[in-house]
């Protein structure tokens, strides 16, 4: 126990010491002769995928333009949006351009000036009765994780007339794609969304008449194109040739192809603004580790929270799936099969999304906000009661025939024989499988981000994007190992209490 | 009184037919040895009288009382659950791999079904249970598991967890097959004991000496019927039939 308490040290004296270094560590160099943009794929009209699979976009339209006028390659990639800021930082992207929201990063990165004029607005469902941004006191808003929408309302410059309207919300969700956000408002789970107005007029159009965009906007903000901090001399470049094509009429001609004209707000003379790129980062290494701490500490929660439930739920229904499984009627026998098959057989992220979504698309049950946490322990539970079921029967196959016997003979009857003589045995003999699951389940509980709900390595992503820093993945990493440490120290004395026979 | 009575029992696997018509019965305070090659349907025959197997055909009664009896067209009808667990209480068994409750101390082992089945008082059925293991040669061995005990001791718990339920009559399968030669003899000494308290006993074994020593009677079994029947000295010494002399030279051959 003791040696391994000091590997365990040593294991998190290096992850740390690992992180603190990887901060000071500049990423490559690029390669000149290509730029690599990275975007948000799932952000049109600015960057998305099309009905042929390519990426296209505005954004990607000017960045095309750019590139060829420059003699580059432009290599499009589409990124993980709570990454963006490592994808950067190790230089496996040159810049982010992706109707990427200036207003409340300024000092986070190296901008263009700004070439879009963007506001945020806020979509409900037609005929909901909210027409006005007050009448969205007491509602559920969603936005996209880490989106202008989000910054606006909780990010550090947010203005005091947004974070009081925050405020009057019921509750301010998130999610990590609009399509999500869209099947949120459409089943009745949020009353709005709150978005960029391109993106907004966009998937207005798209999606027809069952929703509005509400008059008042909550806050106009700009598009800039986004290097990492001190690359001017990319930037330059990059910033001249937009320059050169809005002089040519190039840039408006592409903005007329997108329907953005209206929003365009680039002109030959403007330059790009320096002045805030002083980083104010804190120095103190302890600081910061105690700052993501305690702003993970409600996604710790979470976490275990997800955890506890779930165990509580599919540990016991994983005995009567057992049961079933082993029913001397066949149908019976054969639907549970087909369900172990299909829990086994798809990913559990997309049973989360079947159980949270299914009843509005399958019977047209509009379920409610709090319903999101529910569906999350439903899902987990179904997805690990399959697991166990099957882990169970190993276990009671495993007890000799001859017990079984014995017990019949001794008059013992069919619940007696399995509560009293089978039931024990199997559990000694499931002990190191059912760990495994159980270990795994620590790290599943992750896929909990599908249906918004913000357990820790979500907060962990988000705390990381918001302070262009890996620590708190890290973090998140030391957590996770610390939980299933103990998880597994708990199942080896359980073990261990359980030798006494053999 | 006839404590055991089978007739005209058939019992198949499948295509094959291990019981072709076997009739017997046992009768109180006798101990009766089958014996027979392997295959021969000798631990299917007793494993249908412990109502661990069902019978195809035929009647069965345990001290005069029906628990299957035949439909009239060759088919056995046994009698409801209840009642077959009622009639299980007239007889114990005792297994070739013992079959203890590796998770239960030896006492517990030989206490918890007189406990929870026949709802007798437990200070009393640990008492009893307690004579019954120092009766095996088990004294101060009560809080041991089975994992602890050599194959010889647990098949003696086996047989005092038999014993503390009260049976009208034991059955044995192979009860000494998983056994040392020397550990045999300590076994056979406690079936002596217990054939001179007129326990009534069926034990089905290949041992011919062993049969011999504790048994009344012999009946002797070849391909799912009983060939020869009889007292040790006719069916051992003096066979009459041919399979049974091949069976018990085949057997003085490998001893």
């Amino acid at each position: 126990m003791c040696k391994r308490l000091h590997i365990l040290i040593a294991i998190l004296a290096v992850i740390l010491i690992s992180t603190y270094a990887a901060e000071y560590v500049n990423a490559e160099e690029n390669n000149e002769s290509r730029l690599i943009v990275g975007f948000d794929a799932e952000f049109p009209p600015y960057g998305y995928k099309d009905d042929n699979g390519e990426y296209v976009g505005f954004d990607l339209d000017l960045a095309e333009e750019v590139c060829s006028r420059n003699g580059w390659e432009l290599v499009k990639q589409p990124i993980n949006w709570n990454s963006k800021d490592m994808e950067l930082n190790t230089g496996s992207i040159d810049c982010i351009w992706n109707g990427f929201t200036m207003n409340g990063r300024e000092n986070d990165y190296t901008w263009s000036s700004p070439y879009i004029d963007n506001s945020q607005v806020v979509i409900v469902k037609s005929g909901s009765g909210i027409e006005k941004l007050k009448d969205l006191k007491g509602k559920v808003v969603v936005v996209q994780m880490d989106s202008s929408a989000q910054a606006a309302f909780t990010g550090e410059d947010a203005e005091e007339e947004n974070i009081k309207l925050a405020e009057s919300f019921k509750e301010l969700q998130q999610v990590s794609d609009y399509n999500s956000a869209f099947m949120n408002l459409e089943a009745g789970t949020v009353d709005a969304i709150c978005m960029d107005i391109g993106v907004a007029k966009y998937q207005l159009d798209s999606r027809g008449k069952d929703f509005m965009m509400l008059d008042e906007y909550i806050s106009t903000e700009q598009y800039g194109i986004g290097f990492k901090s001190g690359n001017t001399e990319l930037r330059d470049k990059v910033q001249n040739t937009l320059l050169e094509m809005v002089k040519d009429g190039t840039f408006e001609e592409i903005a007329e192809k997108w329907g953005l004209t209206d929003c365009i707000c680039l002109d030959e003379n403007s330059v790009a603004d320096d002045s805030n790129t002083d980083t104010k980062k804190k120095d103190n290494f302890a600081e910061r580790l105690a700052d993501v701490i305690e702003q993970l500490g409600s996604g710790i929660f979470a976490t275990i929270k997800i955890f506890i439930f779930t165990l509580l739920f599919a540990l016991p229904l994983g005995l009567i799936v057992t049961f079933l499984r082993m029913s001397k009627i066949s149908v019976i026998r054969w639907l549970t099969k087909i369900y172990i098959s299909i829990m086994r057989g798809t990913p559990l992220m997309l049973q989360l999304l079947v159980v949270f979504f299914g009843p509005y698309y399958l019977f047209g049950l509009s379920v409610s906000n709090s319903y999101r946490f529910y569906a999350v322990i439903i899902g987990f539970s179904l997805n690990y009661a399959a697991y166990f079921a099957e882990i169970y029967r190993a276990g009671i196959e495993a007890v000799p025939i001859g017990q079984r016997e014995a017990a019949m003979v001794l008059g013992y009857s069919r619940t007696q024989i399995f509560r009293k003589i089978i039931f024990p045995q199997m559990v000694k003999r499931v002990l190191p499988p059912v760990t495994n699951e159980v270990i795994t389940l620590v790290k599943d509980t992750s896929l909990a981000f599908v249906l918004a709900y913000t357990e820790m390595f979500t907060l962990a992503k988000q705390v990381a994007a918001a302070n262009t820093s890996i620590m708190p993945l890290f973090v998140a990493g030391v957590f996770y190992y610390v939980f299933n440490f103990a998880v597994a120290f708990f199942m080896e004395c359980l073990e261990k209490k359980l030798s006494y026979y053999n | 009184m006839k404590l055991l009575e089978i007739e005209n029992l058939k019992k198949s696997f499948g295509e094959l037919e291990v019981l072709k018509d076997i009739s017997m019965s046992v009768e109180e305070g006798e101990v009766v040895s089958i014996i027979g090659s392997s295959g021969s349907g000798k631990s299917t025959l007793l494993r249908c009288a412990a109502l661990l197997e069902r019978m195809d055909g035929g009647t069965l009664k345990y001290c005069g009382e029906t628990a299957a009896e035949d439909n009239g067209q060759g088919k056995s009808v046994y009698c409801s659950r209840k009642k077959l667990k009622e009639l299980s209480g007239d007889f114990g068994m005792v297994f070739q791999n013992f079959n203890l409750f590796p998770h239960y101390s030896v006492l517990k082992n030989v206490t918890d079904a007189p406990v929870a089945v026949q709802k007798r008082n437990k200070q009393e059925v640990i008492k009893e249970a307690k004579e019954l293991l120092k009766k095996v040669g088990l004294e101060g061995k009560e809080d041991s598991y089975p994992g602890q005990l050599s194959g010889g001791q647990q098949q003696r718990v086996a047989i005092a967890r038999a014993l503390a339920l009260k049976p009208k009559m034991l059955f044995f399968d192979e009860p000494t097959s998983a056994l040392d030669p020397e550990i045999t003899a300590g076994i056979l000494k406690v079936l002596k004991n217990l054939a001179a308290e007129k326990m009534t006993m069926v034990i089905v074994t290949h041992e011919i000496e062993f049969a011999r020593n504790v048994s009344d009677r012999i009946i002797f079994m070849d391909s799912g019927l009983i060939v020869e029947e009889g007292s040790p000295y006719d069916v051992i010494d003096n066979p009459k039939n041919e399979r049974t002399r091949e069976f018990l030279q085949m057997c003085s051959d490998t001893d």
